[in-house]
């Protein structure tokens, strides 16, 4: 077998071909050189592959602020859409509502917090009014809520927003972490309600 | 060509030598992957699902409690220790020692709960009564260990008093 130049080499059936055989044989300098798009398709069908394996279809329920850093943990279950209170090292938010600052909070001696409680109410009864006339109990009110509080917050201020929750009608408490170890982890029978 | 494959070239055939037409795939690819990474969730959150003592669980739970051999288990919680308690007999106090990176060292409570999981396995519930000054990090910490640790019912209230 003959040392042949490296280069394009087609098969037989394609040596002869308009498309591919096309100057494969000794006619080199054209202006038109062939763009290799193969690699390309490659490499595009490997990043839609990982993209659609990472898509999360809940998105994103609570949205990262630079004033809350979460806590790390692994027994965590998948977060869901409910209400969500932020408490930062400042203040404490709900729907971007600011309802308190922690200056005052920590002053005051009251369990509540008057705004947030009330915030809460309202947002029950506008859920309990949009929900009523549907039929069925699949999207009754169970209570759910988010709290996404900055890992150095001491429990006091906690404390009292998880008063105010539970004086609103709001029993179920899930404390917002960040993921960490194995994913989906779900702990049996966690559910409390 | 009876049988055999039409490699194209005879007279009044078409040839096979087609270049497929990749632009609408490509166009297709970079749309789809433009979709993706805007809506890609790049930070993974979780929660861990607390309920608050003396709330609507309680009275399931202490249903639960007269069927099963269980326990009233509670953690207290404090900035400096950590003390459980199953029902009147109350085990030694563990120090809250920390680590380099400042993180609570809970390998003598993981071990703690595993020796009362043993006693107690139908044990699923414990409250932590936790004091005003416990870091949130702290108690999430803990929570996650007692979910760890196989008691998934936590209740979160303050020390009384």
């Amino acid at each position: 077998m003959p040392i042949k130049a490296p280069g394009k080499r087609y098969g037989k059936r394609l040596q002869h071909s308009k498309v591919f055989g096309h100057g494969a044989h000794g006619k080199h300098g054209g202006g038109n050189a062939d763009v290799l798009i193969t690699p390309l398709v490659d490499m595009f069908v490997i990043i839609v592959l990982f993209l659609i394996a990472n898509f999360s279809a809940t998105g994103e329920v609570l949205m990262m602020t630079k004033d809350i850093q979460l806590p790390d943990a692994v027994n965590v279950k998948e977060v869901e859409m409910h209400p969500v209170v932020m408490v930062s090292g400042e203040e404490v938010t709900i729907s971007g509502t600011v309802v308190g600052r922690v200056q005052d909070l920590v002053k005051e001696e009251y369990l509540n917090i008057p705004a947030l409680e009330e915030k809460l109410r309202d947002m029950k009864k506008q859920f309990e009014d949009l929900h009523s006339m549907a039929e069925g109990n699949t999207n009754a009110f169970k209570g759910d809520v988010n709290i996404q509080a900055h890992k150095d917050v001491e429990f006091s201020i906690i404390k009292r927003v998880m008063f105010s929750c539970a004086s609103a009608g709001y029993n179920n408490i899930n404390f917002a972490t960040l993921q960490k170890g194995e994913a989906g982890n779900e702990p049996t029978a966690a559910k409390t309600e | 060509m009876a049988g055999g494959m039409d490699l194209g070239g005879g007279k009044g055939k078409k040839s096979l030598d087609v270049a497929i037409n990749l632009t609408p795939f490509i166009d297709l690819m970079a749309v789809t992957i433009s979709f993706l990474i805007m809506t890609a969730v790049w930070t993974q959150i979780g929660r861990l699902q607390v309920a608050q003592a003396g709330g609507p669980s309680m009275e399931d739970e202490q249903k639960q409690e007269e069927q099963t051999k269980t326990v009233q288990l509670t953690l207290y919680v404090t900035p400096t220790e950590l003390r459980l308690a199953a029902d009147q007999s109350e085990f030694p106090a563990i120090e809250a020692k920390r680590g380099e990176n400042g993180k609570l060292d809970l390998a003598p409570l993981v071990a703690r709960f595993k020796e009362l999981k043993g006693q107690f396995p139908d044990q699923s519930a414990i409250t932590l009564q936790t004091e005003d000054k416990v870091r949130y990090e702290d108690l999430v910490r803990i929570i996650d260990q007692c979910i760890g640790a196989g008691l998934p019912q936590v209740s979160v209230s303050a020390v009384m008093g």
